[in-house]
């Protein structure tokens, strides 16, 4: 399992960096980004990886 | 937040009051019609449903913010009635006073805030949580915010109620609206004598921020300056406040989530969350049409049609989310609107989830278990923002 940000659709309500700290950094702005935009998600962090990608209200996290 | 048809009377402030007291049903019932004209808001279009409002809320182009300003200004309020490109510059310089980090940095204030508003009722086994706390508690924060004396704080609190409940203080809605025009020059002098002191003596404050800013290589006018404040003003202590008096007046009817709170640090970072989505404080948002459009219901929209975005609605939809017509204080991850969407996301919604958790935080280390005070009820307010006027409880001394 990737994630995947799409920072055209991210409007900065940064329920991923809340919700996944451990893999969603926020920027100056509280926009999220991927710390390592192509390390797959640990096994461990998938269940907490799904709510972050049902929590933005934007959907502009998605899984790949 | 909206200057518009908030404070109905009548028949008006009946419906209001039952959207208020139970917006799971009102808006169900609303959504089930299939219409955008309501009897609360006559002339006025009410998007319910989560594909109308979703699409809204994105689509700027078609249901601008720009139609001027808000309780008692005529010029747009900064980045609130600015739509893009323009608001993208405002959003660059204000998003990072506002980010996580910045709130992080604030959050000790908060909290040492919390702590000293429980102390002054604590030992006497009761309160009235909206006037000693979900009132006071935003109107510090902001204080600390803008770098000035507590001591302002019974003229802002004032000052708020003339802008946001000018008709509670008047008899007429012509003095009503002359009052709250009054009230914002009032506001918009302080908000520029600070300006001018703060270009001499610079603080480590949000008025010096905006000073010392610049967009486009230029300084920020005097205006933008105070239509920036202003935003702030009107946008930041109400929302708080009813969004806490929200909380608590779900908690007080849930022994479950009060002892998860008690019990469990950490888990009112979730319960914030879905209180925010299923009680939606902030019930609707404001926006203007720009050109004549067919909505999916086959309802037709003209140019400068005024619409009311219920994001309260669309939060409980269950079309296109399973649950959302349910709650559940320990998920985190029902997609929400409560702080809107699109361009206009609410500029501080990190510092107001940052205050709620703190005060449910510390409310439920020190006062775990409370309840409604004995022969009191619960009297929703009748505004889009949705709150109590009084909480009065008790606990065990």
């Amino acid at each position: 399992m990737k994630l995947r940000i799409d920072a055209e659709l991210c409007e900065g309500h940064g329920r991923c960096w809340d919700l996944l700290p451990e893999l969603v950094d926020a920027d100056d702005h509280g926009h999220g980004f991927l710390i390592d935009p192509d390390a797959s998600v640990p096994p461990e962090l998938e269940r907490k990886a799904l709510e972050a990608v049902r929590a933005c209200p934007e959907c502009a996290i998605t899984v790949e | 937040m909206d200057g518009g048809p908030m404070y109905a009377g009548g028949d008006k402030s009946a419906l209001a009051y039952e959207r208020s007291a139970c917006p799971m049903d009102y808006f169900a019932k609303l959504r089930a019609a299939n219409t955008t004209k309501t009897e609360e808001f006559p002339g006025l279009v009410v998007l319910s449903n989560r594909s109308d409002v979703e699409g809204a809320l994105r689509d700027w182009e078609t249901f601008t913010s720009a139609f001027g300003g808000i309780n008692g200004q005529d010029e747009p309020l900064i980045p609130l009635n600015v739509d893009p490109p323009e608001h993208v510059k405002y959003r660059r310089l204000l998003d990072p006073y506002f980010a996580p980090k910045k709130m992080a940095s604030l959050q000790p204030a908060v909290d040492k805030h919390t702590n000293d508003l429980i102390d002054q009722f604590i030992d006497k086994g009761a309160c009235d949580f909206s006037e000693d706390i979900a009132v006071p508690l935003p109107c510090s924060t902001f204080l600390s915010l803008f770098g000035l004396p507590l001591s302002e704080f019974d003229q802002f609190i004032k000052w708020k109620d003339y802008l946001l409940r000018a008709e509670a203080f008047t008899s007429s809605s012509e003095e009503a609206d002359a009052l709250r025009r009054q009230t914002a020059v009032d506001v918009c002098t302080l908000m520029a004598t600070e300006a001018y002191a703060r270009r001499a003596a610079p603080k480590d404050d949000l008025i010096t921020y905006l000073v010392e800013s610049e967009i486009d290589g230029r300084k920020l006018t005097d205006s933008e300056i105070v239509r920036t404040c202003m935003l702030f003003f009107t946008a930041g202590l109400d929302t708080v406040t009813v969004s806490l008096e929200c909380i608590f007046a779900y908690l007080i009817a849930q022994p479950e989530a009060r002892k998860m709170l008690a019990e469990e640090p950490g888990s009112e970072i979730n319960l914030v969350e879905e209180l925010l989505r299923s009680e939606t404080p902030v019930q609707m948002v404001s926006r203007e049409a720009t050109h004549d459009l067919v909505l999916s219901n086959g309802e037709s929209v003209k140019a400068g049609d005024k619409v009311m975005i219920a994001i309260a609605s669309a939060n409980l939809d269950p079309n296109g989310l399973e649950g959302a017509d349910t709650i559940d204080v320990r998920r985190g991850d029902m997609r929400n609107f409560a702080f809107g969407g699109g361009p206009h996301r609410c500029l501080g919604s990190n510092l107001a989830r940052m205050e709620l958790r703190t005060v449910v935080r510390r409310w439920h280390d020190r006062i775990p278990e409370y309840s409604l005070a004995p022969g009191e009820k619960v009297i929703w307010n009748s505004s889009v923002l949705r709150g109590v006027d009084h909480l009065p409880l008790v606990w065990a001394k």
